[in-house]
């Protein structure tokens, strides 16, 4: 009787084992001289990140000695703690997540710019989207229910900052949390009179005929959206290796930012985004610079919004 | 667990209950072709089994899809393997030795119906979002299902037999072997069949929401990337959907393999 059990435990196991055998082995974060580091980097599989995918894609780290290897996640809140425990060494995350960090005292620090706004607050690639053609203007977002990706984070901090600036007032504007592929179904449906979308999703909106009455340009026309970061226990240990993510990073963005179709092409290896989507949709600006005045502007904006007691010190999150 | 393989409704028919299974399904694939034509479903967010199909179409040609299908199967057998041995061992040891029973019942009632999935955040933390993170969730979930019904199956052994084994002082190497064992192997079996289905869900829960690489990753940024991409979300659907099937199948073709000398798989057998 046990052996006729055996035989398919046996089997189970030999199955697990040969699935193992064919992994793909951990890379460590610390290589043998003359090597390239085996590096893990934290991003979310969105439109923001084409830069690093296209620096990988392009050698630009091989030359700084880097073999990256890019990890996928939901949201910064999962990134965060994946990159202070060590298990990847870089992360990308939205400024807003990273001044919250800051301001608790994670140990983390800004290692490289992410994405910014175009500055063409017509044309941007995160905007407030209405279907009610009555709604022309931001501040009659006032008594409204508009959507959010979380609460208390960078996308409602903005469309408070654009009601607010439109003359609105910002306390009278009811948030939800939706997710951004929910979204449009959900205003198409009416649960919401307004969301906050990014792309692909915005230009799908513009293609039904809702309008855009807000964009990340309106909070300012150089918004820094987010940024790569690391553990500052990896900055003590191996300041050499954050400085080569550093200038490959740096290169990484230039060169995306002066090749929009190669941009336009990567978007296609690691999303699922149908190649007419990717030719339509806005791309943010990726400048290889970090903009400290809307860092600034966006610690300031969420003290005034409550998302934290005070301002965070902003010039020791930045390098 | 399905219709197709109740007799009842066939002898009926006189169609074989297989061909009926197949019939049912593709009605609902019809079905599924036709309400989002008329209307009734909106065709954007739900679409058409044609559209579906054409996305499994595409994945079949696409590397990044037969990698995504690996690492789920990879995750899965590896931590089903685990849960089971775990909790065949385990259920034995407790489940013999009646002091270590009493020690441990009110810990495992407490422990057991922890949702997996409450464990997430705190698995981010410590294991991070790679295979193992999944892994931990998928092991946890399993584990309990084969660790009941083994200690049930242990505490079913027939008192006569149990007096006996003591009375020809057979040691506990054998007692389990020749007492313990078969009653506790159906009961055994069951957990793994139960084990199994859960060890999927998980998988491709811990993909979703943690975002270790298989199927549930790519469902999430097919999710992510535009409308365009709402087929694909539903073709792995459809792929995890076969995957349970399939596994269903096998295990309670192992099922029907190992038990065959039992009553209850001897009656089920087709006339």
């Amino acid at each position: 009787m046990n052996r006729r059990f055996a035989a398919p435990i046996a089997a189970l196991l030999l199955a697990s084992l040969s699935l193992t055998a064919c992994g793909d082995d951990e890379p460590s974060s610390s290589a043998p001289a003359g090597q390239n580091d085996q590096v893990k980097a934290g991003v979310i599989a969105i439109v923001d990140v084409a830069p690093i995918y296209l620096g990988k894609q392009q050698g630009i780290f091989a030359k700084h000695k880097i073999d990256l290897t890019l990890e996928t996640a939901q949201g910064g809140s999962a990134i965060v703690p994946n990159v202070v425990s060590g298990q990847w060494q870089f992360g990308f995350s939205n400024v807003v997540s990273l001044l919250l960090a800051q301001s608790r005292n994670v140990p983390i620090k800004v290692v490289a710019n992410g994405n910014n706004s175009t500055g063409d607050t017509k044309n941007d690639f995160g905007g407030i989207v209405v279907k009610d053609p009555a709604i022309t203007s931001p501040k009659q977002l006032e008594g409204k229910k508009v959507a959010t990706n979380a609460l208390k984070n960078i996308v409602d901090t903005s469309v408070k900052d654009i009601v607010k600036k439109d003359g609105g007032d910002p306390s009278k504007v009811n948030f939800t949390e939706l997710a951004f592929p929910d979204m449009s179904p959900q205003l198409e449906a009416g649960n919401v009179d307004a969301i906050f979308v990014v792309e692909p999703f915005l230009s799908q909106a513009k293609a039904k005929g809702w309008k855009i009455i807000g964009t990340y340009a309106d909070v300012d026309p150089n918004l820094c959206v987010a940024l790569y970061f690391t553990s500052k226990e990896l900055i003590g240990k191996n300041p050499d290796l954050v400085k080569r993510f550093t200038d490959a990073m740096t290169e990484s963005l230039t060169y995306a930012d002066s090749h929009p179709d190669d941009v336009r092409a990567v978007l296609g290896t690691y999303t699922q985004i149908t190649e007419a989507v990717r030719k339509g949709l806005t791309l943010p600006k990726f400048p290889s610079a970090i903009n400290k005045d809307a860092v600034n502007k966006l610690a300031d904006l969420s003290v005034t919004y409550g998302l934290m007691p005070s301002k965070p010190d902003v010039g020791a999150l930045l390098p | 667990m399905t219709a197709a393989t109740r007799p009842g409704p066939a002898r009926r028919t006189g169609i074989p209950p297989r061909l009926l299974g197949l019939l049912g399904l593709a009605g609902f694939a019809v079905l599924i072709e036709i309400l989002p034509r008329i209307g009734v479903l909106p065709a954007r967010y739900f679409p058409t089994t044609t559209a579906i199909f054409g996305a499994l179409v595409d994945y079949a040609g696409d590397g990044r899809f037969w990698t995504a299908l690996g690492q789920t199967l990879r995750t899965w057998v590896i931590g089903l393997a685990i849960a089971v041995l775990a909790g065949v061992a385990v259920g034995v040891v407790i489940g013999a030795v009646p002091v270590l029973r009493a020690l441990t019942a009110s810990t495992i009632e407490f422990l057991r119906p922890i949702p997996s999935v409450a464990l997430i955040p705190l698995v981010v933390v410590l294991v991070g979002s790679g295979m193992s993170g999944t892994l931990v969730l998928v092991v946890y979930a399993s584990f309990w299902q084969v660790l009941v019904q083994v200690l049930h199956g242990v505490a079913d052994v027939d008192p006569v037999a149990r007096d006996t084994a003591q009375a020809y002082h057979l040691g506990f190497r054998y007692r389990v072997r020749y007492v313990v064992w078969p009653t506790a192997l159906p009961y055994a079996v069951t957990g793994i069949r139960l084990a199994t289905a859960v060890a999927l869900i998980l998988t491709i829960t811990g993909e979703l929401t943690i975002g270790t690489p298989g199927l549930g990753k790519l469902m999430d940024t097919a999710y992510n990337s535009g409308l365009e991409a709402v087929p694909s979300v539903y073709a792995i659907v459809v792929v995890t959907g076969l995957i349970g099937v399939l596994a269903n199948n096998a295990t309670r073709a192992a099922e029907r393999y190992v038990l065959a000398w039992h009553p209850a798989v001897r009656a089920e057998l087709p006339a």
